[in-house]
């Protein structure tokens, strides 16, 4: 190296000591990244309007790091400043969402109150619905005879000369439940009926033996045993012809007898 | 001569005043290590990069305090306060997050139910 290359390095190392370069690639890039974050939460009017002390604080910092990136020497303390302020734009950043989740929270809650209000009018409207549907369901499937309100369960209902009660039975039999859930005050009577086939023995059996499992549903259904007599009719008191299939089908039934709204009953037959 | 003079002697004048004793931040020690133990009351953990700093940087703080350099005890202390107060937001942030998806799929629920109703 000759003198003047050498003066020329030196005369380039002083120029770059003086002019403003008194920071180092690191400091000043610490500094660059806390004036990104800090632009960012500063242009944010959420983080403005939520987090408004981070966002000072976070321009306060930046300035000082900013003012001590002119003196020579100060890297460490630099790169410190930049470093709080990005973590103050940081903080107001988080602030931010925090505070607006809890906004939108509040709102969910208000809409979550809203719903099972509206859920709880539902099912009440829907009860008394239901109850008004059955009441024309049963008022429908029943006849007013001298016996009171009937509701005629058909033969479909039951195996041949068995007793069981098919699952199809069951809606039937719920809605009814439901019914008299509705009306406490009603009771009702099962009556079992057979067509004239068989011993009359054999029908009075089978008819009290399917009555009881109508009355035994119900009961697993929840109506209390004393609102429910069981009879069993056998062939007696045929509603058509045993001549045919279809009579006698129509013969094979269960009946239940409602009481009316104040619990009184028909007699028996 | 008299230049190069002139340069020693400011050199050993910053060098001095570089030097001068920082008095001891123990107020920002008491501030940085509340806001540790508040961050962690909160559940910020290890989960969180933050918090990890925060632990690290309050340690090294307080082993500069143990000799007695204060200012780098400070500038950790600093800097610890504000890793602790972010893990903390970043842990409120993460709950009421999961918050909100429960609140979510309570309303799902709800509008399920109302849409089965009859």
């Amino acid at each position: 190296m000759n003198a003047n290359s050498m003066r020329l390095t030196l005369a380039l190392l002083a120029v770059s000591l003086l002019a403003g370069c008194a920071t180092q690639p690191d400091a000043e890039q610490s500094l660059e990244a806390a004036r990104d974050s800090f632009q960012k939460v500063k242009e944010d009017t959420d983080a403005l309007r939520y987090a408004p002390r981070d966002v000072i604080r976070a321009g306060d910092s930046l300035s000082r790091a900013d003012r001590l990136s002119t003196y020579w020497g100060s890297d460490a303390d630099v790169e410190h400043y930049a470093y709080l302020s990005q973590r103050y734009s940081a903080i107001a950043t988080e602030h931010t969402k925090l505070s607006i989740n809890q906004e939108r929270q509040a709102k969910l809650q208000l809409e979550i109150e809203r719903l099972q209000l509206n859920l709880r009018e539902a099912k009440l409207v829907s009860v008394q619905q239901q109850g008004k549907w059955l009441e024309e369901q049963i008022n429908l499937a029943t006849t007013e005879t001298d016996r009171g309100l009937v509701l005629t369960l058909g033969d479909v209902l039951f195996d041949p000369a068995d007793s069981e009660l098919k699952p199809a039975a069951n809606r039937t039999l719920l809605k009814l439940t439901q019914f008299l859930q509705l009306n406490p005050r009603r009771v009702v009577r099962v009556e079992g009926y057979t067509d004239n086939r068989g011993s009359s023995e054999e029908n009075l059996t089978l008819s009290k033996a399917r009555a009881q499992a109508v009355a035994d549903t119900m009961i697993d259904l929840g109506i209390d045993e004393k609102r429910i007599q069981v009879v069993g009719y056998g062939a007696d008191f045929p509603v058509t012809e045993n001549a045919s299939n279809r009579g006698r089908a129509q013969n094979r039934r269960v009946e239940i007898v409602f009481s009316d709204d104040q619990g009184k009953l028909g007699s028996d037959r | 001569m008299i230049q190069r003079r002139i340069l020693a002697t400011s050199l050993v004048v910053m060098a001095l005043v570089g030097c001068t004793k920082d008095p001891a931040p123990n107020e920002q020690m008491r501030l940085t290590e509340q806001a540790v133990e508040q961050a962690k009351a909160v559940g910020a953990d290890e989960q969180i990069p933050e918090m990890v700093l925060a632990e690290q940087k309050l340690a090294r703080a307080q082993k500069n305090m143990n000799e007695e350099d204060y200012k780098r005890a400070r500038m950790f202390a600093e800097q610890a306060e504000l890793d602790a107060r972010l893990a903390e937001g970043r842990a409120l942030t993460s709950k009421s997050e999961k918050q909100l998806a429960d609140l979510n799929a309570r309303i799902k629920r709800l509008h399920k139910q109302l849409g089965e109703m009859p």
